[in-house]
């Protein structure tokens, strides 16, 4: 009962789909904030495309309710002028907040953990509008659902997500349903498997993919405006006990998408920075 | 004068009765990364009367000092644990406390806390009969417990008369 009151709290004020915090910064991954930790996110995010670029810079906030639940919130604000496909790995002007659960935690030794979380995020339009197709739509709410499971150790970490988002429609036009997967490895080289009190790097190979289905403007389905890509790139992780600062790029092994809709996109940039407020509260 | 010295020999005699962890050796599973061990080191140094907290990544090891006087329970260690996520596992302590019960069922009392345990050697062949009702210093291991919940048994390696 407790679980379902904080997610449907959660799910009343907003919610984020980007993974931060200190995971791989464009996949889905499984960490939640610890009970009553605070997190702060802000960061830049990239999509160059033929047709302009997109950048998006944010800043997200988190809150660990319970060991294994965290109530987030996502703030974006978009600039440039990129014409490209909807995304959810890659932020765009949609405010969102939600609820994270862990539902499954398994510690199996020193270092090692294996977990799955699952997501649920109300997406609601920020202030701005986007630009390009998705600029010329009217815009309702939506919903996101993500699962992440996986492994993390000193030594090695491999997650594996997809999420689902879903928008009202609004006055006949609607953006696309969108189907997020990522798989991600990560590798601590043994000499860097230091002390808590010195930097802790940690590299990623993230490869992530995204379904978009047809836009629909004025109660017509545009044509071709539904997208497929496939990205792959490498990000490094460094953090130094509460601060993590994270950068990572990816191109694109596969691209299915209409260029006579939108533009070629070819690069995706992420630099994000990571705040942690742990708390030092104890029982009596 | 006279209740100056009375209220000065009550103190005394508490202060000596008090008992008290001076050390907990705890072994933490699920540790990954320096944040990890930053979360237990904040969460431990909370604990009122922990004095130095010290984290080892790669075995898992959060050593932990604590000051004369304190009233630390064992619960508050390991609740420090559950919060961030981790769980922890056997726990190595040095502990001040007063020997009750019997010589063939002898107990432990934390005073300043609501600690009891009952006491079984790591070894056969120890006899500690001789230090019933007294104040005494033990070096034993609280073996793993599920969450939420702390051993009743303390495992001693050694037991000495508190000086």
């Amino acid at each position: 009962m407790k679980y379902l009151m904080v997610l449907a709290c959660a799910v009343i004020v907003t919610s984020t789909a980007f993974a931060a915090d200190h995971g791989p910064v464009f996949s889905y991954a499984t960490p939640v904030n610890s009970e009553r930790e605070f997190s702060f996110d802000t960061g830049i995010f990239g999509r160059y495309g033929s047709q302009g670029t997109q950048l998006s810079t944010g800043s997200g906030f988190g809150y660990g309710v319970t060991p294994h639940i965290t109530v987030n919130a996502f703030l974006p604000a978009s600039f440039g002028s990129g014409n490209l496909p909807e995304s959810r790995i890659i932020s765009g002007s949609e405010w969102s907040a939600g609820a994270s659960w862990r539902f499954l935690h398994s510690v199996t030794s020193v270092g090692k953990r294996i977990e799955s979380t699952a997501s649920l995020v109300l997406v609601v339009p920020g202030p701005q509008q986007e630009s390009g197709l998705l600029g010329s739509l009217l815009r309702a709410p939506g919903v996101a659902g993500t699962l992440a499971t996986g492994l993390a150790s000193r030594s090695q970490y491999v997650w594996v997500g997809a999420g689902y988002t879903r928008f009202a429609e609004a006055s006949n036009d609607k953006r696309p349903e969108t189907l997020s997967w990522s798989a991600v490895y990560g590798y601590r080289p043994s000499r860097l498997r230091r002390g808590y009190d010195q930097w802790d790097y940690r590299g990623f190979a993230e490869l992530t993919g995204e379904h978009t289905g047809a836009v629909l403007r004025n109660g017509l389905t545009v044509p071709d405006s539904s997208s497929t890509t496939v990205w792959l790139g490498p990000s490094v992780l460094a953090i130094f006990k509460n601060i993590a600062i994270e950068g990572g790029v990816q191109g694109p092994l596969f691209r299915d998408v209409s260029e006579s809709v939108y533009g070629r996109e070819r690069v995706r940039f992420a630099v994000n920075l990571s705040y942690l407020k742990y708390s030092s509260h104890s029982s009596h | 004068m006279k209740k100056i010295l009375a209220v000065g020999f009550l103190t005394l005699s508490t202060l000596a009765a008090h008992a008290e962890y001076e050390q907990v050796n705890l072994t933490v599973f699920g540790m990954d990364c320096a944040p990890c061990a930053h979360a237990i080191h904040v969460s431990m140094k909370g604990i009122q009367g922990v004095n130095t907290v010290d984290v080892d990544l790669n075995t898992g090891l959060v050593s932990i000092k604590l000051m004369p006087g304190n009233s630390a329970a064992m619960r508050q260690f390991n609740e420090a644990v559950e919060k961030n996520g981790f769980t922890h596992k056997d726990a190595n302590v040095v502990v001040r406390g007063e020997l009750s019960g019997s010589a063939q069922a002898p107990f432990l009392d934390v005073t300043g806390t609501k600690d009891r345990y009952a006491l079984a050697p790591l070894t056969s062949g120890t006899d500690i009969s001789g230090l019933l009702g007294k104040t005494v210093l033990i070096d034993g291991m609280l073996p793993q417990t599920g969450k939420g919940k702390v051993s009743e048994t303390l495992r001693y390696k050694s037991v000495t008369e508190a000086q």
